[in-house]
């Protein structure tokens, strides 16, 4: 069992953790960092609650050994908003419903995040395809789908994103 | 049930052929890892234990596409589904390729997953697999005696195994470039937008002169391995592609497998379904190949 | 009072949402205590087994190990899983059957739980359940309750001859359904099978115990009914009092009724007794599916007769109910389908008997519906068939023999004081197209895919008044800056209602929604509330909240009235401001008021704070009509869903965004129900093969239809703002209307939940069987 000290880059700022090979990621995240935003829903990778961004695309992190992932810059729940003031899509999330229990909620906003980095005017069909690997059991993804289309718009208007 | 990995020993090497040595001295104690996500859910679910794990991703020149006109395409070990998804080229010249990744719906597990990591899975559902098996892939295997060329068909041996030694790596996929007059079709059933195929289904035909010239098809989930429906192609081969031929060729198709009954659907509908997905997929391609 | 309402019928962000798109919100397994041990749970590898010897010796000498458990350290008084039954009358509860321990002796479904490790760390307590040697004596299985009650099956609780928990007869039955159905004109008859449908709440199961040194016992979990958890720890297992014991809920991340019952609760509260140290217990997703929640299968046979002229006159219905290893909920799913689906249209004759069996499988629970949905997929065809055969527009004939306020709700005892389930049906069919595109029985449709149209409708509850003890009570204090704390009881899993119930007390107080902050999930803190189920939260908890606001405004206006020398009866509140009626720019501040109270130097002073109760006597039902128009593919039996129209009769919808969102999410897993989500146990060694969201399959965002969601409001004089419970309902009419349009689009019908392709292919191969042999015969 060999353990190593690994330089972590996670929403900007530089952590220093022991790891060994057979962590994983979502475990440093929550258990080493305290960074509890992202979700432990189902370790099959089928929920994609676990889904966090690295280098701006969007992971399972419930399937990824955390040495893996030194080094790169990864992307959490909690490094979106800018100190008060909440993404687009979080706001977007929090005005159309998008919420419900909210245990999806992170993995969702990210693998949105990395939808509308890619493609900043996506259609109904384009949102819907891009988040297929985040299941929700609470909202029927009715609101989910407003909201992503709706922080794309405000997105484009010149809100922060 | 685990939640948590056993420990491992985990190498990152930095050439191949330190890779190869690894797993040469390790055998059957090491596994290959390049996305890792099969890996680390079997491990986590104990189906497999290996006391050493080696990353490839360390690896240089593995994550290439290459796609030249008429020089067919050419991606590396490291390149991952979402990669070869994207690409436009790939898009245009091999749509069958783009369309069984394109479907698959995690971006995440595209994202992460390698298009030679799915081969080497050998899930008998892939949606990729048949894919390449119909559009006549090829894999360049290193290892630590020599490399070799060989057809992905010839990759799979039985469901989750592979003809891969312990030393053995895939790291390359050869895809050959289409014939003009080419056209395909990927076909595939499942119980949700989201889900492993109950039936899988890929061809591709070429027409000459109102003829089928040439045909290949590949069916999944209806057998241990991907496999070639040969005698189907046979049907095809040097006749006119009318839908009583299709009939023949699908009917044939669906004489040549048993499926079993799982917890995804049973023998019979996946029998029935294999005579319904290549007609479906032959007139869709046979369209194309006419466009 | 013509007060102007200002977040009642408002579209308001609730007060949940902001710390979940951050990352803040906190769910059980974000919990961390000082010195926490990690609880994991041994399960049997078998479906009936005796458990001969235990021996953790080798599990105890791993370091780190700080205590094993088996059923030989457990209380030994049984209990049931189901603490909602702690809210039903006495007389009924002891018809419950306690057959739980916290560890078993014996194995009855591969799952189910032996023995429990606290550890340091989930990694060393995962390696000592590996080093703990249990030995089994095996015995024979039985996985089918038909098989299950034949004589000489295997006994799986003792005492329960044949396996039979319990026999339960409709609480309503009437009249003499035998003499009327051969007085009938017309018969029909259906046999369906719904399925163990899974929760499938993203969020996994999770507790956190600890027993302080004065022996008081705080417990963490997404409970949905904590008072009453609390009430089941004290009374049937520790037996402690109800004031040792501390509930808090955390975030919790979906409930749909797993929450109702006791879960790793129980287990996790051992663990900490023993070692003495605060103990979190999780468990994997594939523990989860074998586990202990899930929707009862329940078979059942419903014959209805009719006359020509349309009028129903007969029901009877049978039901089989497979409750697995526990009875947990069976009981009352199975009571509860009988009360709705038998309730539902006017009939003078009703027979409703059910049996509840015991099967080596997992336990099953009260799901989202708790019994209506499973109801409603068998009756809502047999009303079509019925319709057929007479000849009639299945429109018409549910618009014949609904019933309408004055007679009984389904609740018999309790008339029904409302209802637009009218208007919801005749809305519904006209948004779908129901005049276009259904033509008419017998219409032999052309092509490969062909179009269907069907319907169904329901009753649900807001509350089970009359049922249960529908106990709701709320407190409120009011800051010295006007603002107000209310403190409520429900469990807020995602439905809204803590929102909601803030936009009512807002209104009722005439304060403004943000000035309302809200408590809850601490029974230390909260006052008696049985929970959030049965979809009573805005119904009877919004009725507690509006008579404590009601006070609060009370006490408000009587100090304002002295300040402003002007009688209380001439003043009002709006946004934080009591002003003058008469002369609304004379007023003063809330805030001024509620300061003034608590800084008083005259020995008068108060702090302005109320309590709040109300009980319901009437589940003051809601009402539905579904519509769906599907695509069925007759070579692969695919249904696709073209488009799902909902009409509610929501009485008021305090929150229009909140209501939609209670509809839709059920829409959606009621689509899963219907279509994909098969819960399946292998048949010969009654192991879980549905045991991740691989192998079974709820709906993605790919697969969902166009929803339409339409609100019929229309005020419900004894709701609060005259509104109506709506958390279950979305699911009910979904399975069954689906079932009616496949009829309509290809003359199938099938038999069980869920209606895959190779059911539906099945079916056409069965009809072409028939209409071809008729042919040759002729």
């Amino acid at each position: 069992m060999i353990k190593e000290l690994a330089n972590f880059k996670v929403n900007g700022r530089l952590y220093e953790v022991i790891i060994e090979p057979h962590m994983l990621l979502i475990d440093v995240l929550r258990d080493k960092l305290g960074l509890t935003g992202v979700k432990y829903a189902c370790g099959t990778g089928d929920c994609g609650a676990c889904t966090v961004l690295v280098d701006g695309k969007p992971i399972l992190s419930c399937l990824t050994l955390a040495v893996t992932a030194k080094n790169k810059n990864i992307l959490t729940i909690e490094g979106l908003a800018q100190g008060n003031t909440l993404h687009p899509i979080q706001q977007a999330f929090i005005d159309h419903g998008a919420v419900q229990c909210g245990f999806c909620t992170p993995g969702m906003i990210l693998t949105a995040k990395a939808l509308l980095d890619e493609n900043p005017t996506p259609t109904r069909e384009d949102v819907k395809a891009a988040l297929d690997g985040n299941l929700c059991r609470c909202t029927g993804y009715v609101k989910i789908v407003d909201a992503v289309l709706a922080a794309a718009e405000r997105i484009r208007k010149g809100g922060k994103g | 049930m685990y939640r948590v990995l056993r420990p491992f020993e985990f190498f990152e090497p930095t050439s191949l052929d330190e890779a190869i040595r690894l797993l040469n001295i390790y055998g059957d104690r090491a596994k290959v890892m390049a996305g890792g996500v099969d890996l680390v859910l079997k491990m986590r679910l104990r189906q497999l234990m290996p006391q050493y794990v080696v990353s490839l991703q360390k690896l240089p020149g593995l994550d290439y596409i290459d796609a030249g006109k008429g020089a067919g395409l050419r991606f590396g070990a490291l390149v991952t589904l979402r990669s070869i998804e994207l690409s436009p080229m790939v898009q245009k010249e091999w749509i069958l390729l783009y369309e069984a990744i394109h479907q698959i719906s995690s971006v995440q597990v595209k994202t992460m997953g390698t298009a030679v990591g799915n081969l080497c899975v050998a899930t008998p559902a892939s949606d990729i697999a048949p894919a390449l098996l119909a559009l006549a892939a090829r894999v360049k295997i290193t290892g630590a005696d020599s490399d070799r060329v060989i057809p992905v068909e010839h990759l799979f041996v039985a469901a989750g195994k592979t003809i891969l030694e312990p030393h053995e790596i895939i790291t390359e996929i050869v895809v050959p470039s289409l014939p003009t007059g080419t056209g395909s079709a990927f076909m595939k059933l499942a119980k949700t937008a989201a889900d492993i195929a109950k039936v899988n289904a890929a061809v591709t035909v070429t027409v000459a002169d109102e003829r089928c010239k040439e045909a290949r098809m590949a069916l999944g989930s209806v057998a241990p391995t991907p496999i070639r429906v040969t005698e189907a192609e046979e049907i095809l081969q040097g006749n006119k592609l009318s839908g009583k031929t299709i009939a023949r060729a699908a009917e044939a198709a669906a004489e040549s497998v048993t499926p079993i009954t799982d917890v995804r659907s049973t023998a019979i509908y996946r029998k029935e379904m294999v005579k319904v997905l290549v007609k479906d997929a032959l007139e869709k391609a046979v369209a194309r190949a006419k466009a | 009072m013509a007060q102007e309402l200002t977040s009642v019928g408002k579209r308001l962000p609730r007060p949940d949402a902001a710390p979940k798109v951050t990352g803040a919100a906190e769910y059980g397994s974000d919990i961390k205590l000082p010195g926490m041990l990690a609880g994991r749970i041994l399960r049997s590898p078998y479906p009936h087994a005796k458990i001969t010897k235990i021996d953790a010796s080798q599990a105890k000498k791993l370091p780190g190990v700080e205590a094993i458990i088996t059923f030989e350290d457990v209380p030994k008084s049984p209990f049931t899983r189901s603490a909602m039954a702690e809210a039903l009358p006495p007389h009924v509860y002891e018809g419950e059957v306690l057959d739980q321990y916290i560890l078993s002796d014996k194995a009855r479904y591969v799952g189910d739980w032996v023995a429990a490790v606290a550890a340091i760390d989930v990694s060393t307590a995962e390696q000592a359940l590996d080093l703990i040697e249990v030995q089994y004596e095996q015995l024979p299985p039985v996985f089918d309750p038909v098989e299950a009650m034949k004589p000489g099956a295997p006994v799986i609780h003792e005492g329960k001859e044949r396996n039979i928990a319990a026999n339960i007869s409709h609480a309503f039955n009437c009249g003499d359904v035998e003499k009327a159905f051969q007085e009938s004109d017309y018969i029909a008859e259906f046999t369906g099978q719904n399925s163990k449908q899974k929760h499938c709440h993203l969020e996994p199961d999770v507790a956190l115990a600890y027993w302080d040194t004065d022996g008081r016992l705080t417990v963490w979990s997404p409970c949905q009914n904590p008072h009453l958890a609390k009430k089941a720890f004290a009374r049937r297992i520790f037996g402690i009092g109800e004031g040792d014991i501390r509930w808090i809920t955390p975030t919790v991340g979906g409930g749909f009724g797993a929450r109702l019952s006791l879960c790793v609760e129980p287990v996790c509260a051992m663990l900490a007794k023993v070692t003495g140290k605060p103990v979190k217990v999780e468990v994997t997703r594939e523990e989860d599916f074998a586990g202990w929640n899930s929707r009862t299968e329940q078979r059942q046979s419903i014959k209805m007769g009719a006359n020509k002229d349309g009028t129903i006159t007969a029901i009877r219905d049978r039901i089989i109910s497979d409750a697995g290893a526990y009875f947990s909920h069976s009981g009352t799913t199975t009571a509860v389908n009988m009360q709705m689906t038998l309730g539902l249209f006017r009939c003078p004759n009703i027979s409703g008997e059910a049996t509840i069996v015991y099967t080596n499988t997992p336990t099953t629970s009260g799901f989202r519906g708790y019994g209506n949905p499973e109801g409603a997929f068998v009756l809502q065809q047999v009303v079509d068939m019925l319709a057929e055969k007479i000849g009639k527009d299945p429109v018409e004939f549910r618009l014949k023999n609904i019933k309408t306020v004055g007679e009984s709700s389904f609740f018999i005892p309790v008339p029904l004081e409302h209802c637009r389930l009218e208007q919801c049906i005749r809305l519904g069919a006209e948004r779908i197209g129901w005049k276009e595109k259904w033509g008419g029985w017998g219409k032999k449709k052309e092509g490969r895919k062909r179009r269907g149209i069907g319907m169904s409708i329901m009753n649900h509850s807001s509350g089970a008044g009359g049922f249960l003890l529908e106990h709701s009570n709320a407190a409120i204090k009011l800051h010295e800056d006007g603002s107000a704390t209310l403190i409520v009881s429900p469990c807020e899993m995602g439905q809204g209602i803590l929102g909601v119930l803030s936009q009512i007390a807002a209104d009722t107080m005439g304060l403004r929604y943000e000035d309302i902050h809200v408590m809850t999930g601490d029974t230390d803190v909260t006052l008696f509330d049985i929970g959030s189920h049965a979809s009573r939260s805005t119904y009877v908890i919004g009725n507690a909240v509006m008579d404590a606001g009601s006070k609060i405004k009370r006490q408000v206006l009587e100090l304002a009235a002295e300040k402003l020398k002007i009688s209380a009866d001439k003043l009002d509140i709006e946004e934080g401001r009591v002003y003058v009626q008469a002369a609304p720019q004379e007023g003063v501040s809330v805030a001024e008021i509620s300061h003034d109270a608590i800084y008083n130097y005259e020995l008068t002073g108060a702090h302005i704070s109320a309590t709040g109760s109300f009980q319901s006597g009437t589940h003051c039902p809601n009402f539905q009509a579904g519509f769906a128009e599907v695509e069925v593919d007759t070579e692969t039996g695919v249904i696709k869903v073209i488009k799902y129209v909902i009409a509610h009769d929501i009485g008021r919808a305090i929150n229009p965004q909140n209501v939609e969102g209670q509809l839709e999410g059920g829409a959606v897993q009621g689509l899963g129900y219907a279509l994909s989500e098969d819960f399946i146990v292998d048949k010969r060694t009654g192991e879980t093969l549905s045991d991740s969201f691989a192998t079974y399959k709820i709906p993605s965002i790919l697969d969902i239809p166009e929803i339409e969601v339409i609100l019929v409001e229309e005020p419900v004089p004894s709701g609060p703002f005259g509104a109506k419970g709506v958390g279950e309902p979305g699911i009910t009419n979904v399975a069954p209307s689906i079932a009616n349009a496949l009829y309509d689009a290809i003359g199938v019908r099938i038999h069980s939940l869920p209606m895959t392709p190779e059911k539906v292919l099945e079916g056409l191969k069965a009809k072409s069987l028939k209409s071809s042999s008729f042919r040759t015969t002729r």
